[in-house]
């Protein structure tokens, strides 16, 4: 896949580069430029035959729709990446919170339960199998 | 006659379609939803009591999954080191500075020049078509007159300078075939690029020397105030402040 994408890349170098050249051929045209020209808009032809050939190679890329507006609005996206990752930090640390919380909970609870109804919570933890000892 | 209706309606619950049970008759066992019966009863040809023990509400914990938010799922992804090159260094915000090659101004935002890839999404080009190579007849339909561009084409999408010139470099290093391809007034172009490029290093250069040599003079200046001190071994402007 890697492969592809590098010769994807390439390919659109290539045509981008052969653009450029067409704009400055084009920017102060000469008449024996015309050849030269005709070579560069044939070139174009033929890159986007290149290009259209690596199309069903890549069918399997899958680009996430956000990251097109971070280009549309010419911006790195690479913040995407680093915007995700982030997020998914964040939350990350967020749920982690809450799973200690509630066992924080959980063994508070256990305990002042122990407190009031010793026996029944005997019992109960005996049905759950927890034989750990309440702290 | 109307609290006579008023109590008959409040009085017809009595049927079975009203119950808080609903339709179904009581006598059907079903399984203990509301956890308010200590053992359920099922009945069919496998009749069975299952006793749910000494406590009410009392039910199955959820199963307990290896994966949770308690884990640290960047280091279970092992997006650790991608995570340390971006959140270490600061990604530049342009989209130049991810795309160095493209030429022209990329950084605009792309609905102004109707450039945008949404737009590709909303209103996908035709395909489909081959691609084939322009005839001659074509091809004539690209003739141009010589001369340069009206001013007003001239300028447009071409990059700033300073982006310009890591931009030949880098073309430079990587194909010069495509250059080199091209027509009079391309390789001129380029080399102009070029030449102007190592006068503009030339004069850098020479800037920096005499900041250098500025720099040289004030030191010298400075431990000429400071003899005594210097001959005894003396603290640096910093340390002074600090001492």
């Amino acid at each position: 896949m890697a492969s592809t994408l590098e010769s994807l890349e390439t390919q659109l170098e290539m045509f981008i580069e052969n653009v450029r050249q067409i704009r400055i051929i084009v920017s102060d045209f000469q008449p024996q430029g015309q050849n030269v020209l005709n070579q560069k808009i044939q070139a174009l032809v033929t890159g986007l035959q290149e290009v259209d050939k690596l199309r069903s190679q890549v069918q399997d890329v899958h680009v996430p729709l956000e990251v097109f507006d971070y280009i549309d609005n010419g911006r790195n996206p690479q913040l995407y990446t680093k915007d995700c990752i982030e997020k998914a930090l964040t939350k990350n640390e967020q749920v982690k919170g809450k799973i200690d919380s509630y066992r924080r909970f959980k063994s508070y609870l256990l305990v002042e339960l122990n407190n009031v109804f010793p026996n029944e919570l005997a019992k109960y933890r005996a049905l759950r199998g927890d034989d750990r000892p309440i702290s | 006659m109307m609290m006579g209706d008023q109590f008959r309606t409040k009085v017809e619950p009595y049927s079975p379609k009203s119950s808080p049970r609903g339709a179904r008759s009581p006598v059907v066992s079903r399984q203990d939803s509301t956890g308010t019966l200590k053992a359920t009863i099922s009945l069919g040809k496998n009749p069975s009591i299952v006793h749910s023990g000494p406590f009410y509400l009392m039910k199955e914990p959820p199963a307990e999954s290896d994966l949770t938010g308690a884990v640290n799922l960047m280091a279970y992804y092992g997006l650790e080191h991608t995570y340390s090159k971006f959140s270490g260094k600061k990604v530049k915000e342009q989209l130049s500075s991810f795309l160095p090659n493209l030429p022209g101004i990329i950084d605009t935002p792309g609905h102004q020049d109707n450039s945008s890839l949404r737009s590709v999404i909303e209103k996908p080009p035709h395909v489909g078509k081959e691609l084939r190579p322009l005839s001659s007849v074509q091809l004539a339909g690209f003739r141009l007159h010589p001369g340069p561009l009206p001013e007003q084409y001239r300028y447009v999408n071409q990059a700033p300078m300073k982006k310009h010139k890591s931009r030949h470099k880098k073309h430079k290093h990587k194909g010069g075939e495509g250059v080199g391809g091209g027509g009079g007034e391309l390789s001129a172009g380029e080399g102009g690029g070029e030449a102007h490029e190592k006068k503009h290093k030339k004069t850098k250069r020479h800037d920096d020397e005499k900041e250098r040599k500025k720099r040289k003079k004030e030191k010298k200046r400075k431990k000429a105030k400071h003899s005594p001190e210097g001959a005894t071994g003396g603290l640096t402007p910093s340390q002074h402040s600090n001492g």
